[in-house]
């Protein structure tokens, strides 16, 4: 080819999508999943906020009365300070769940009776105030930066070991899949959230890296598995036969060839495991398990709201439910997106 | 068919000894010095060191490991460290309250969801489809606890229609006094995930060339979908509730504690709790064994629904 | 074959039909615009396009079996009474009964969980009202009919225990079982090997004689046709060019494309210095020569030649556990010697499961052998370091299947440039670049695809840029795995015309791999034929044709569509 021709040709560099582009293109037109990826994004925005201190950093502040409703509710339902307490630790006993604070709590309770507490507190909150009266809205802007970030960091470190053993098992079989598969099936022969119990309870020592570390070390099997499967699938395709050919490596063939063609894959169930981690930090953090008391969850206030419901008090119930379920939902319809925009049908 | 039984058996070797192993070291070496956990807050160093030979924790690491061993052999854990029940009458006694909610739960959610998915398979694409889908979505978004912690609440507590918690010691009660609310709320929860999960197994069969072939030959669409399209889907559903049978057997935690349900699932929270450990380790190599078994199991049982799967 | 020159009734007259597939909210594809042929009693037709012409969606709209997204225009009678008007239930009762269809992949076509009984009784039981013992005898009798060996016990036996040819019998027999007056195979042979794809058209021809029903064959193979069809339908994208008696349009096509397609194909009776390609018919006054008026090329070798690859018993073996402690060896190649000349091709013929690609693998050392010795000009590479990418470099490979042998990640410029990379050709990156263009020019692709994915390309193109990635390393040996079977003719053609020139200018030797006898010949100096793991005959291209001794190699040539050994059209 003549020099000029090159020169034209390098000046046409023609609009070429490559398959990531075009994935992004058809993700864009599913219109739920680019809604959904916008809500994700606001929880994230607001998680990020929440950390770096911008918002809710005096969530702890007990600003307004005890339970004090939802604005909406008006400030009528003015909390009654006896028969609760009564009806309470009757509950407490029956479904055999202690509240390790409950003496200390009623101490509080006491020394409050003998000032006058309302005269600086708010009689409503946007979304109400748990018994201490704080309010629950900062309560759950912390709490989503909790979920949010165990959620993600446990899912990038599953997602990280499942796809790296998932790609030496599968590419070099042999006894280094072996070894893989044995890890596999003694990792699986637990259940999982009995794994994660037994963990929890040796560590015996609360707090979010913990957490992390429990669900991310454990939580890796699942993609491991499909991630092997795919390197099996894919080490006998003719591309990379071809790269083995032209004697392209094995790690270039692993990592630069495989990689980006199970990469759909890799991403899908990243975006699956931070739905997973996110419901399994609840539960953990329920269960008093999960992150340290000074530190609020969705599952820690799950765990307070179980007790407030009996007396009626419904909000912080409802707002930790409803932030989990929207933030779960968006999250799985626009993983449900993704993947349909990132299926390869289209090779 | 034998050969591939017996070897599976010799593979259960080398994963058992992993799951020994893994147990081993997390509650003998991870866990530090379960003296200073038995003995509490107020102990002096003589009563430590009492309780670390009578657990046998200052003995060397292979030794413990043979004690260990032993112990999985004779099926003799010893007893609780919390109550001091022995931990074989803890399993006996637990078992069957358990599989009381868990049986009912599985085989009631799994008829469920294979209908609804079946059916909104069927009119897949409608708006009735695309409505449940969504539900789905939603449903499964929400936490377990929210159900049960609801569901408790309005139709236990409020309405009465059901006991808010409780055990008896006949069966009959337990199964359809005790039970009933327990199994409602597993069903709800899991039929989110499994109209989803099922519904996909559906679809991809739906799509394969014999549906074609089937339709070519002057079947109703009824009959393809509930001979041809349901009894191959029902082979990556069977896997499927085979796979969950494990899971189930350590219990649903969650709802035999929350409904007080003494059953292993409740045990298992109890003794996390307590820093109970060797009723968590019986109970983790116990059920490592059994989801071994269910898993060789499923292998069998997947041959009897699917010819082409061949035993070697 | 009816031989009456009045036609018969009319059974099927299709009428304008038009097939629309609707792609997202946007886009519909129009897949076959205003098709009109009629098939009459006793008649066979054949439907022949290549792929993309609308052929098999024209097949699956007669019986209302499109998927989901696609709509149809026009009118489909059937004695009569419109098809597409049809009441859903009405439709149904005629499926299976009236009109039956045989489809091209009998395994996933058969539901593999239930038994070829199973199957065919429920056809039975559907259309004919048989009771169950009655439904059993019967598809017994069906069994035997279509030539399946032990009736009485396959009828017990599950899709996956039976070969593919057994298969298609199975579903021919579902077609046949409640005598329909219409039977449409759509490609029924394609997925079969050659020798078992002539087993199948003799069992459909004979029992639409016996029968007296009226067939619609489906194919993309031209050749095939003479064997089978009364009349011909020549489809491209979605429209018929043209239709006739086969006699008509074998020996007068009045249609350029039909001319072409006649013509792209390599027979065994001539060969042309170069293949006459679709562009000289369908854009005529192009070239120098008229298309069929091309110097004959002589092939074969002297003796004398230069051996730049030799074999010597090469073997493979896969272990398979089996019982408790047994381990099942299974021999794909097991005795494998040639010799290849410099500059020379050696074609290398054999069916599925001959182990011809495990052979190809070995050479290029993506498997290793377990016995034996390759020598390249002397070295035995398969004792040279499996890191040496030298030697790596001078033998390389072009795959069958266009579509996966591409990484879909990598733009065609970033394909060709990583081997330059690997091997250190081209001092720069815009040395390597230049090169690459270069190469786009050598295999007749425009320069802008240096910047292009492979899903871009059809699937010509992307062969095309396969062989543009061995090219860039300069290799002595070319194996090609297949490389044009996945193609339709008229590209195959162009392919074919590709690597002949670049033979011609590189001098390269080559191992052309194929299952179809025609194009192997054309290709080939010398041709070695393989079966069960072994070579069984190598000799030169013509004499084998002429005198096969192995007879196997009878066997094989026995399996050719007669159009094949006549002279071009």
């Amino acid at each position: 080819m003549s020099p000029a021709a090159l020169t034209l040709a390098a000046a046409h560099r023609p609009e070429s999508p490559g398959l990531w582009t075009l994935a992004w293109r058809r993700f864009l037109r599913d219109r739920l999943g680019a809604g959904c990826l916008a809500i994700v994004v606001v929880f994230v925005a607001v998680a990020l906020a929440s950390a770096a201190g911008l918002i809710a950093s005096d969530w702890s502040h007990e600003t307004a009365v005890s339970y004090a409703p939802p604005n909406f509710l008006g400030g009528s339902t003015a909390p009654d300070e006896a028969s609760p307490t009564a009806v309470r630790d009757d509950v407490s006993e029956e479904i055999d769940i202690k509240d390790p604070l409950a003496d200390e709590l009623a101490e509080i309770r006491k020394a409050l009776a003998g000032r006058s507490a309302v005269e600086t507190k708010k009689a409503t909150l946007p979304l109400g105030a748990d018994k201490w009266g704080r309010d629950v809205l900062l309560k759950l802007a912390k709490g989503t930066e909790t979920s949010l970030l165990v959620g993600l960091s446990a899912a990038l470190l599953a997602t990280f070991l499942g796809t790296l053993f998932g790609a030496q098992a599968g590419y070099f079989g042999g006894r280094i899949d072996d070894f893989f598969n044995w890890l596999y099936s003694v990792l699986t022969s637990i259940p999982y959230l009995l794994l994660i119990l037994a963990i929890a309870a040796v560590l015996n020592q609360k707090g979010t890296s913990t957490v992390v570390l429990i669900l991310g070390l454990t939580g890796w099997t699942g993609i491991f598995r499909l991630v092997r499967a795919e390197y099996l699938k894919h080490k006998v395709r003719e591309y990379v036969l071809a790269a083995g050919a032209i004697g392209a490596s094995d790690t270039r063939r692993m990592f630069a060839h495989i990689l980006p063609n199970v990469s759909h894959v890799v991403l899908v169930q990243l975006s699956l495991h931070v739905v997973l981690f996110i419901k399994s930090e609840v539960i953990l953090s329920f269960l008093g398990f999960g992150v340290g008391v000074e530190t609020v969850s969705w599952g820690s206030m799950l765990n307070e709201a179980q007790a407030e419901l009996l007396i009626g008090k419904w909000w912080q119930l409802a707002a930790a439910t409803a932030a989990m379920a929207v933030l779960v939902t968006a999250f799985s319809l626009f993983t449900d997106a993704l993947r349909d925009a990132l299926d390869p049908r289209l090779r | 068919m034998l050969a591939y039984v017996i070897r599976r058996l010799w593979q259960f070797i080398p994963t058992l000894l992993g799951v020994v192993l893994l147990v081993f070291v997390l509650f003998n070496w991870v866990g530090g010095d379960p003296a200073y956990l038995l003995a509490g807050k107020i102990s002096n160093p003589e009563h430590i060191e009492n309780i670390r030979r009578q657990l046998g924790v200052d003995e060397p690491y292979y030794v413990q490991l043979g004690i260990f061993l032993k112990q999985i052999a004779t099926g003799d854990f010893g007893a609780s460290w919390a109550t001091n029940e022995k931990i074989s009458h803890i399993f006996a006694s637990r078992l069957g309250p358990s599989l009381t909610v868990l049986v009912p739960m599985l085989v009631i959610g799994t008829l469920l969801a294979m209908i609804a998915a079946l059916a909104v398979a069927f009119w897949r694409g409608s708006v009735t489809d695309r409505a449940i889908m969504i539900a789905c979505t939603v449903g499964q978004s929400i936490s377990i606890l929210v159900y049960i912690i609801v569901l408790q609440y309005v139709l236990g507590y409020q309405l009465g229609w059901f006991p808010v918690q409780g055990w008896g010691q006949d069966l009959r009660e337990n199964l359809f006094y005790y039970a009933a609310l327990p199994v409602l709320v597993g069903v709800i929860v899991s039929l989110a995930p499994d109209i989803r999960l099922y519904r996909s197994f559906f679809l991809d069969e739906i799509n394969q060339d014999y549906v074609r072939t089937a339709r070519a030959k002057g079947m109703s669409d009824t009959r393809v979908m509930t001979v041809h399209v349901l009894r191959n889907a029902a082979i990556p559903i069977v896997t499927n509730v085979m796979i969950q049978l494990p899971a189930l057997l350590a219990g649903a935690f969650l709802i035999e504690r929350f409904f007080s349900i003494p059953g292993i699932g409740r045990e298992v929270i109890l003794a996390v709790e307590r820093s109970d450990f060797p009723l968590i380790k019986a109970v983790t190599v116990y059920v490592a064994i059994a989801t071994m078994i269910i898993n060789l199991a499923a292998d069998l049982l997947y041959k009897a629904v699917d010819p082409r799967v061949q035993l070697k | 074959m009816s031989l009456q020159t009045e036609r018969a009734e009319t059974l099927l007259d299709i009428r304008d039909l038009t097939v629309d597939f609707r792609i997202d909210r946007a886009t519909t594809l129009r897949a076959v615009r205003n098709v009109s042929f009629d098939v009459a009693e006793n008649e066979t037709v054949a439907l022949v396009g290549e792929s993309g012409s609308g052929k098999s969606v024209t097949a699956l709209a007669i019986l209302g079996l499109l998927p989901e997204n696609a709509s149809v225009g026009g009118a489909t009678l059937f004695i009569g009474r419109d098809l597409f008007a049809m009441p859903r239930r009405e439709l149904q009762r005629l499926r299976g009964r009236d009109i039956s269809i045989v489809f091209q992949e009998p395994m996933s076509s058969l539901n593999p969980v239930f038994s070829v009984g199973f199957q065919l009784v429920e056809v039975l039981k559907q259309h004919a009202s048989l009771r169950p013992r009655d439904a059993r005898a019967r598809a017994v009798d069906l069994l035997r009919e279509v030539g399946i060996p032990e009736p009485a016990a396959k009828v017990r036996a599950y899709p996956f225990e039976l070969s593919g040819g057994q298969q298609q019998r199975v579903m021919i027999a579902m077609a046949i079982a409640c005598e329909p007056k219409l039977l449409i195979a759509d490609e029924p042979t394609t997925a079969l090997d050659v020798t078992v794809q002539k087993q199948i058209l003799e069992l459909i021809a004979e029992l639409q004689a016996r029968r007296r029903m009226s067939v619609l064959f489906i194919t993309h193979d031209l050749a095939l046709v003479a064997e089978v069809a009364d009349r011909v339908v020549v489809m491209r994208d979605g429209e018929v060019r043209e239709q006739g008696p086969v006699r008509q349009v074998y020996e007068a096509p009045a249609d350029a494309y039909t001319k072409a397609l006649l013509a792209c194909r390599p027979r065994l009776t001539n060969r042309p210095v170069r293949l006459p390609v679709i562009d000289d018919f369908l854009n005529p006054g192009r070239e120098e020569h008229p298309p069929l008026e091309l110097p004959e090329r002589s092939r074969g070798l002297r003796g004398d030649e230069d051996v730049i690859l030799e074999a010597r018993h090469l073997a493979k073996s896969f272990y398979r556990r089996e019982g408790l402690i047994g381990k099942h060896e299974e021999r794909a190649v097991k005795d494998a010697s040639f010799k290849l000349a410099r500059g020379k091709t050696l074609g290398l013929v054999g069916e599925s499961g001959s182990g011809k690609t495990t052979l190809a693998l070995m050479l290029v050392r993506l498997q290793q052998a377990t016995r034996g010795e390759v020598l390249l000009e002397g070295v035995d590479l398969l004792s040279v370091r499996s890191d040496s990418i030298e030697h790596k470099r001078r033998i390389q490979i072009v795959f069958q299947n266009p579509y996966a042998s591409l990484n879909p990640r990598f733009t065609a410029g970033q394909i060709l440039m990583e081997p330059m990379h690997i091997h250190g050709i081209g001092e720069t990156q815009t040395g390597r670049r230049e090169l690459a263009y270069a190469m786009f020019e050598k295999v007749g692709l425009p320069a802008d695809a240096f910047f292009k994915y492979p899903h871009e390309f059809s699937g010509g193109q992307r062969q095309r840029i396969a062989i543009a990635r061995c090219l860039t390393m300069r290799p002595d040996i070319l194996i090609c795995d297949e490389s044009v079977s996945a193609l339709d003719v008229s590209v195959q053609a162009q392919l074919l015309n590709l690597l002949q020139d670049l033979q011609d200018e590189f001098g390269m030797s080559y191992l052309f791999i194929s299952h179809d006898l025609a194009v192997v010949k054309y290709m080939s100096d010398e041709i070695m034929v393989m079966t069960e793991g072994e070579v069984v005959e190598i000799a030169d291209s013509d004499e084998i044709y002429a005198r096969p001794r192995h007879p196997y190699t009878r066997k094989l040539l026995a399996a050719l569509p007669n159009a094949l050994l006549e002279p071009g059209a």
